[in-house]
């Protein structure tokens, strides 16, 4: 057990609790199902010591040496009823498993879904999607896998603890001298195994340089054509092609050799018994009855020294996975993976709460001082204040890279809070991300993610629709659109279906944020993929609704009609006032709009 | 490359396996060895019974012992040598279709490169490829090796009474059609459950990339609701694939139960009724036992030998593309040319999955000329027909009406070669390979001595990063490790090692910093003089540097002059696509 031992202490971070205490908790989740799982799988595990048994009863029935009354047909109606047993196990159990795994990996997910939707810093997910989908989806069905490793380390031991001593009770000389050799053999092989690494390592790396050299070759067919050096290339291919066949024609040798060594056991211990008990068999001492049972447990062994370090490779990664899910957890305690939530698997969720009228009507929102750096780096907002009235138009300008994005992000608290006061109607919002949403303010990023389904539940995202969405779709400018799908609103987008432009998307945001009908709309250079002509019309709409907004653009015609323009420049607000008080005042903004102006 | 290119599968295996013929059959002859081998071992344990019975001495005993450890060993030295040959045969012969794979596709024009991915030609040369490997590896020995023991097991189990031969012929048979039956509805029911994965993962995925979106939307309980409804309709399709497959052990454990019962029932009622020995019901019995494990693994092995097949298929089709460029034999002379379309149309035909042709035309009543050494600006919106503009100078394709002109030549009658080698194109993509400097520069091609290289690179002013690199030409570079403004160097120097006459240059559409945009126009300063040039523009700067320009909408075009002439007129296509922005500075 010192295998596992390790992998415990490798593989845990100090903080997480023991992997039992989770396991315990996933599995009074649905204790029936995982019951009956279990108890079926035992005897799936267990069946393999029948046959032995039955073959040495059939040869002692034979032999004559069987209680009275134990005929032939005895041992063959065991072996009918013992085998239809097992099918029937194996039915239960895979149903009830499969209903356990199921919602045992729900649940994990349920709960690192929800806490992805409410951990502080809507960026926690950014940068590490990949990490953070594959934690919800990986991680999640070791841990669920879990579940199945206690009855089958259960149904392990028991096995070859019961195996042996049916074997000892048989002849103790006999099975000490087969077993000690074969597992002397076992244990050198699984050694050789671990240091067979190196060579694995090497093919692996051979194989992946082959992968690459071909990638490369299919990704610039175009630069290799213009140059003419295909035959160069294919040269380059045909070395690495050599390189891996060098290493991987070791690698499966050595690994055939040593898988040839384990399925050798069952020969080998049999013939080692036939050795051994030569002298006894004569006599009588050792029937063929129990050769027979010898024989058919070692050719089990093989199998058994496999699940066995399946058991122990599960075990390790289990660790790992687990101490994965609770580092997404960002701060949540680790245990709230396991919380029994409902799931909803019988009938539907809960309706989505109507939205909430807004509690008191909206006069101002102040920034005073925010800042937020990005860690590591020097580049964010500084010292930023402004403050937006209800019922005007904010424009944030400037170059590329000046923080115009970071400071609305901020503001909105999808960063983790650094310094900085942000007052909603004179009070002090202490956690923006969970307060500046609708109904208070909605967002369009400038990149704005959709969800695959129809563009009506894109935009409505699970709101009543009374009338909202048509408004919606107006002020977004998205009729047009819509009238040259096929399906209309009902259009699906995402994998399955309509591919949308950039300015689609972008409107189809628009049109989200729109819908939920906020005190304060903030937008993320909404035109930056639209063609002048939409841009205009919707910027039309959103003016003649006079609603509070706070915007990020570089339209001379948006920067017009802003009561403020705020001109950022290496993460700090550099200048502000109306459009044309900041031409006149600053050199900056000239050189950037004041040609057009004349 | 093979110049018969072996498009059907069966001509696929004789090009690859053709000269490895020997290797093929001392592969067949040691497997055929282990399975006799195998087969072997209950007999002499039948034989040391036998002796038991007739009261031989313990030497005798102990020597069947001896020899029956002799030819376990044995065994499984063959079968380790078979699966060496194997490997060797398997290697040899996919690394073969790697190769050529890879040349054919390489050679094929871009209308077929234009209509795939590069994922799906990856699978295609590396993926499939590699299935054929295992198929050759392990397939070929586990198959053929598992139907061979099975066979064998059932003659010796006819030479003992054919009434048990004939038993065991029949549960073997009937439970393989079972299991393959049971395996193919268990195969469509994991399609199942893998489409409900997909879609909840899809949607998961989706959901945490939009984590800010539906946040600042207050749309996380819409998410989650969303997350049920999904997870729930997963359940019961999950349910039925599992029971599905475990209709597999169950067929399994029926066999084996059966094969049991039938071995004990035969073995002891004959045993009894003095019509087989107690050696031979040994051997029943056993040999029963060997039974269980090849027909599930040949059930495993025939499913992947049918995606090896599938995989055969795609390779064979693969090869059975052919360029529709056909080589010409003229060559162009040295130094800067004149470049004409004379009347040029070029589409893209595509059929998609129905079968339904669809044309799509990219370029138009095309005609142009320009003068050895003059420069041409084409500008215009992404597919306008730019790119098709430089594919067609190169021969990625013809066009499908009409003839381009290379110094008074049909692109056509050229040897691709020589156009190539004539021609240097400057795309605004660059591919940096992970390998050297050097061969970075020179695509792999060991003939370009390093005094050019670094000639090169000297006119580039690259020569201090060159001597700060740790290996000088040798160092390793890799794609992540090079800024864009470097890689776009890298990429001048590469058309320029070939010293062309006619230059496409692909303006880099994204802004290189400060320093870097200097190096690249002192660098074009130079090296384009007294060549041919036609420029990809997208910035006001780069089409005041040229003589003319031929401004693109939707493959037709709209405006043709000098640059001059249209910068000055404001009334011009191109002035407004300036004051618009399309243009800028």
């Amino acid at each position: 057990m010192t295998a596992k031992a390790n992998a415990k202490a490798n593989a845990k971070p100090a903080d997480a609790p023991p992997t039992l205490k989770f396991l315990a908790r996933l599995i009074s989740y649905s204790p029936g199902r995982y019951l009956l799982a279990a108890l079926g799988w035992m005897v799936f595990h267990l069946w393999p010591l029948m046959p032995g048994l039955l073959g040495k009863a059939l040869f002692d029935v034979l032999e004559g040496r069987a209680a009275l009354g134990f005929t032939v047909w005895t041992v063959v109606a065991i072996v009918v009823a013992a085998g239809l047993a097992r099918s029937a196990a194996i039915l239960g159990a895979t149903v009830a498993w499969a209903g356990w795994y199921l919602r045992a990996r729900g649940l994990v997910q349920r709960n690192m879904l929800s806490r992805i939707f409410r951990r502080p810093g809507a960026d926690a997910a950014s940068g590490s999607v990949g990490e953070t989908v594959s934690t919800v989806r990986d991680d999640s069905d070791a841990i669920a896998m879990m579940g199945g490793w206690g009855f089958d380390m259960l149904s392990a031991l028991i096995f070859a603890g019961g195996g042996l001593i049916i074997l000892l009770s048989v002849d103790v000389q006999v099975t000490l001298v087969v077993m000690v050799p074969l597992a002397l053999v076992l244990a050198l092989a699984q050694l050789a195994r671990a240091k067979a690494y190196r060579i694995r390592e090497q093919s692996r790396a051979a194989t992946a340089q082959v992968t690459g050299t071909i990638g490369e070759i299919v990704v610039a067919v175009r630069g290799i054509k213009a140059a003419h050096k295909e035959k160069q290339v294919v040269a380059r291919l045909r070395e690495h092609n050599a390189i891996r066949k060098r290493a991987m024609i070791r690698d499966k040798v050595q690994s055939l050799a040593l898988d040839s060594v384990f399925n050798s056991t069952a020969s080998l211990g049999a013939g080692l018994t036939l050795l051994v008990a030569a002298g006894q068999m004569r006599t009588g001492e050792f029937t063929i009855g129990d050769f027979v049972l010898f024989s058919t447990y070692l050719m089990q062994v093989s199998d058994y020294t496999g699940f066995m370090g399946y058991l122990v490779r599960t075990y390790q990664q289990s660790g790992v996975a687990f101490s994965r899910a609770v580092s997404l957890l960002r701060g949540a305690p680790p245990m709230s993976l396991v919380d029994h939530n409902k799931l909803y698997l019988r009938g539907d969720p809960p309706p989505v709460a109507p939205p909430a009228p807004l509690d008191e009507e909206f006069r101002s929102l102040e920034v005073r001082s925010l800042s937020h750096v990005f860690p590591g780096s020097t580049h964010g907002v500084r010292d930023v204040s402004l403050t937006i009235r209800a019922g005007t138009v904010t424009v944030v300008t400037g170059e590329v890279g000046s923080g115009k994005t970071t400071l609305l992000r901020a503001v909105l608290g999808l960063y983790e809070r650094q310094d900085g006061e942000i007052r909603w109607n004179g009070n002090a919002v202490e956690s923006p991300g969970e307060f500046l949403i609708p109904p208070r303010v909605a967002y369009t990023p400038q990149n704005p993610a959709l969800l695959s389904g129809t563009i009506r539940e894109n935009i409505l995202l699970g709101l009543p629709d009374d009338g909202r969405l048509e408004r919606a779709v107006h002020t977004a400018v998205l009729e047009p659109d819509l009238e040259r799908f096929d399906h209309g609103l009902a259009t699906e987008i995402g994998v399955r279906g309509v591919r949308l432009s950039g300015g689609q998307i972008q409107r189809t945001a628009a049109a989200r944020m729109f819908a939920r009908e906020p005190a304060l709309l903030v937008m993320d250079d909404l035109s930056s993929a639209l063609d002048v002509e939409t841009e205009r019309e919707l910027w039309r709409r959103i003016f003649a609704t006079s609603v509070t907004c706070l915007a990020v653009s570089h339209r001379p015609a948006v920067l017009e009609q802003a009561d403020q323009v705020l001109l950022m420049k290496n993460g700090r607000i550099e200048a502000s006032g109306t459009f044309t008080e900041l031409l006149a005042a600053s050199a900056d903004m000239r050189s950037r709009y004041g040609r057009r102006q004349g | 490359m093979k110049s018969a290119s072996p498009t059907t599968p069966w001509r696929l295996l004789r090009v690859y396996l053709g000269p490895q013929r020997g290797s093929v059959l001392a592969m067949a002859l040691l497997l055929i060895a282990s399975i006799a081998l195998e087969i072997a071992e209950p007999l002499i344990v039948a034989r040391f019974i036998e002796s038991i019975q007739l009261g031989a001495a313990e030497r005798v005993l102990i020597t069947i012992a001896l020899v029956f450890l002799g030819v376990a060993a044995l065994r499984q030295i063959t079968r380790v040598v078979a699966a060496y040959a194997s490997e060797r045969v398997s290697w040899t012969a996919t690394n073969a279709v790697r190769e050529d794979l890879s040349a054919h596709v390489l050679d094929l024009d871009l209308t077929f490169h234009e209509s795939r991915s590069p994922g799906e030609l990856i699978e295609r040369i590396d993926g499939d490829v590699n299935q054929v490997a295992e198929f050759f590896s392990s397939l070929i020995v586990q198959l053929v090796g598992n139907a061979l023991l099975v066979l064998g097991i059932l003659i010796a189990l006819t030479v003992v009474d054919w009434r048990i031969g004939l038993t065991f012929t029949v549960i073997n048979v009937l439970g393989f059609i079972l299991l393959s039956k049971v395996t193919a509805k268990a195969t469509a029911k994991w399609e199942d459950d893998r489409e409900q994965s997909a879609q909840l993962f899809g949607y998961v995925s989706e959901s945490i990339r939009a984590t800010e979106d539906l946040r600042s939307s207050a749309a996380t309980d819409y998410a989650m609701s969303r997350f049920h409804r999904r997870l729930r309709s997963w359940l019961p399709v999950k349910v039925r694939a599992e029971a599905w497959s475990s209709t597999i052990w169950i067929v399994m454990s029926l066999v084996f139960t059966a094969s049991t019962a039938f071995a004990f029932g035969y073995g002891g009622f004959f045993y009894q009724n003095g019509m087989i020995s107690l050696a031979n019901t040994y051997l029943v019995v056993a040999y029963a036992t060997m039974l269980n494990t090849p027909i599930e693994v040949l059930r495993e092995q025939v499913q992947g030998l049918q995606q090896a097949r599938a995989a055969i298929r795609r390779i064979s089709e693969m090869f059975g593309y052919s360029s529709k460029l056909v080589d010409g034999e003229e060559t162009l002379p040295a130094g800067s040319l004149s470049v004409e379309f004379d009347d040029v149309a070029f589409e893209y035909v595509s059929a998609d999955d129905t079968g339904e042709v669809e044309r799509k035309k990219v370029l138009d009543d095309l005609s142009f000329r320009l003068e050895p050494g003059a420069t041409l600006g084409l500008v215009g919106r992404t597919g306008a027909g730019k790119s098709t503009i430089a594919h067609l100078l190169f021969r990625m394709y013809d066009p499908v009406r009409g003839r381009v002109l290379l110094d008074g030549i049909d692109a056509r009658s050229l040897s691709l070669s020589s156009l190539r080698s004539q021609t240097g194109f400057v795309t605004q993509d660059v591919h940096v390979f992970s390998a050297t400097l050097r061969e970075n520069l020179t695509f792999f091609d060991p003939d370009v001595p390093d005094e050019r290289l670094v000639e090169i690179l000297d006119a580039l002013e690259l020569r201090p990063w060159l001597d700060s690199l740790p290996d000088g030409l040798s160092s390793r570079i890799s794609p992540t490790a090079m800024s864009s403004g470097q890689a776009q160097l890298l990429n001048l120097a590469r058309v320029f090692l070939k010293d062309p006459g006619l230059v496409i240059l692909d303006e880099p559409s994204s802004k290189l910093d400060l320093t870097t945009e200097a190096m690249v126009e002192r660098a074009l300063d130079r090296l384009l003089a007294g060549r041919t040039v036609i420029v990809i523009a997208h910035r006001l700067g780069t089409i005041r540097r040229t003589d003319q320009v031929l401004v693109l909408d939707r493959g037709k075009v709209v405006e043709q002059g000098s640059t001059a002439d249209l910068l000055a007129n404001p009334e011009s296509r191109l002035a407004e696509l300036h004051r618009v922005g399309e243009v800028p500075a």
